[in-house]
């Protein structure tokens, strides 16, 4: 017995309710087709995930890189040895005119007696002060911390008559900060590689799923339907390709992170440092999360758009 | 009133065969008509550039007084849900039971799932399929398979519907069975419009036939002519 309100005309609800449903059955549907094939899908997001965990864990030590060397570059003090024949007065004369310098941030005054007192402190040099005698060889010195320009700060210094020396050790970080900024680049070109890489991987496999449903996306279209709907599902299969690799790159690091951790503090206690390994945070977890799935749901797309222009309806 | 006009269409492939040559008549609303002709005479072409799998190389067809030469884009996807198409091998989803099969055309239009299933349930009961819903195309006999196709086709309740030999591999019980069903639809608003080179059965339909010949139309036969060809 037919149903008489089946004769009623068709009436599909609005494009935008049509819209969000085919969307929620393309993202449901997708995820069947991961779990439908859970081997061959777990290969394709382990190698996505190498990709991403390779750039992203050279980034990640370059960033502690950065922490290292911007603890060692807060202490950019210039210290300033001042000729033997300045007595007191005239030290603290010139410590009381450097304050007055814009360029300067601070200056601290060390007597030749507490810079004796300091390398005391030192059990590897006691010896050899105690050697010395009650004769103290030190001059005065001058520890100025630059408010500004170092460079040009250490050079003027250099030019006063009461100064002996100026130790100042920049060269050694800007050598580092010219490294730290080719390593940057080193990992952004690996990234780009690498993403590549994880784009042509989750584009192969989609590439694959659609060739072995090419016949049904035939009857699909024949059957009216747009690009968009056949286009969806393989977006979302991408899109999960891509969060899944994520998320594994994201665990990879945690797990190199926690394995390194131990070791590297120490490491850095053996140098008297606290220095501690800082690994993936939150913003950059989601960073990762959203950018896989972006590169999925890409490579995917662009495979999809490839294969629906081929099948455009041929002749004029 | 023309569902379809076809006005003095051609179609020639690139290696320069011609499929269609010259070919003009209208299929009025609520008509049925047959096809025919020998294997390769143009057909399966003339019913491609129906649902705009391919374009005419001259010529104009009109859907609904509408150019479908100037149909592109997503429009090409519009245009193909007013179509019902029929095929010789089915074409069903083989992973999809028969409700699912049927219910693709709905679910593209996005009606919501308990009109689906009303629709569905009934077109299956209309063609025989009632308690055949959750089977498998596999568990289906060839002609079962037939109407699942046809019930597909005509689910959607399209303006016209073509089918491509639809009994070429059915007993002849069966594709008359099949015919009968095609003749039932036009009652329904349906125009209908079958390719079939079985002559015996389109002579006992006593509808509309169009033959063609190596891509020319060279025949267009009254129902009432029929007895005399």
């Amino acid at each position: 017995m037919s149903d008489p309100r089946a004769t009623v005309p068709l009436r599909p609800p609005s494009p935008l309710r049509t819209w969000i449903d085919h969307h929620g059955y393309s993202l449901v549907a997708s995820l069947g087709r991961v779990f439908d094939r859970p081997w061959a899908a777990l290969l394709t997001i382990a190698v996505m995930a190498l990709s991403l965990a390779l750039p992203l864990g050279l980034a990640l030590v370059l960033s502690n890189l950065e922490r290292l060397a911007g603890n060692v570059e807060r202490s950019r003090e210039i210290t300033v040895f001042l000729r033997e024949d300045v007595d007191d007065a005239r030290a603290a004369a010139l410590a009381g005119e450097l304050r007055g310098n814009g360029a300067v941030a601070s200056v601290r005054h060390v007597t030749p007696q507490e810079g004796l007192e300091s390398l005391r402190a030192d059990p590897a040099l006691a010896g050899v002060i105690d050697a010395v005698g009650d004769e103290n060889p030190l001059p005065h010195a001058l520890v100025v911390t630059p408010a500004g320009d170092e460079l040009a700060l250490a050079g003027w210094l250099r030019e006063l008559p009461p100064v002996e020396l100026v130790q100042h050790d920049a060269q050694w970080r800007q050598r580092l900060d010219t490294w730290l900024r080719f390593g940057a680049r080193v990992a952004w070109v690996l990234a780009a590689l690498f993403g590549l890489g994880a784009l042509l991987v989750v584009g192969n496999t989609v590439r694959l799923d659609i060739q072995s449903r090419r016949e049904e996306i035939g009857v699909l279209q024949l059957l009216g339907a747009t690009d968009g709907f056949i286009r969806r599902p393989f977006l979302y299969l991408g899109a999960w390709y891509g969060l899944g690799a994520g998320a594994l790159a994201v665990a990879l690091l945690a797990g190199a992170g926690a394995a390194l951790a131990g070791p590297l503090a120490e490491l850095a206690a053996s140098y008297g440092s606290r220095f501690a390994l800082a690994g993936i945070d939150l913003p950059w977890t989601l960073a990762v999360l959203a950018g896989s799935t972006a590169l999925g749901w890409l490579g995917a797309g662009l495979v999809t758009g490839h294969f629906l222009r081929q099948t455009r309806p041929t002749g004029t | 009133m023309a569902v379809l006009r076809f006005d003095r269409v051609s179609k020639q492939y690139s290696g320069g065969r011609v499929a269609l040559s010259e070919v003009s008549f209208d299929v009025a609303e609520g008509e049925m008509l047959f096809l025919t002709g020998h294997s390769g005479a143009g057909k399966s072409t003339l019913l491609r550039l129906v649902h705009l799998s391919e374009r005419p190389s001259r010529g104009t067809v009109l859907f609904n007084d509408r150019n479908l030469l100037k149909v592109g884009g997503r429009r090409v996807a519009l245009h193909r849900r007013e179509v019902g198409v029929v095929f010789q091998d089915h074409c069903l989803l083989a992973d999809r039971s028969v409700f699912d099969n049927v219910a693709l055309p709905l679910v593209l239009r996005g009606l919501r799932r308990a009109e689906i299933g009303r629709r569905v349930r009934a077109v299956l009961e209309r063609l025989g399929l009632g308690d055949r819903e959750r089977a498998l195309p596999a568990q289906l006999s060839a002609g079962e398979q037939q109407r699942v196709g046809i019930a597909r086709a005509v689910v959607g309740e399209p303006r016209l519907l073509v089918a491509d030999e639809p009994t070429g591999n059915l007993d002849p019980t069966l594709a008359a069975e099949i015919m009968a069903l095609f003749a039932s639809l036009p009652e329904r608003g349906t125009s209908v419009m079958v390719a079939s080179h079985d002559l015996r059965l389109v002579k006992r339909m006593k509808k509309r036939v169009l033959v063609l010949d190596h891509g020319r139309l060279v025949d267009d036969i009254a129902p009432e002519d029929l007895a005399d060809e």
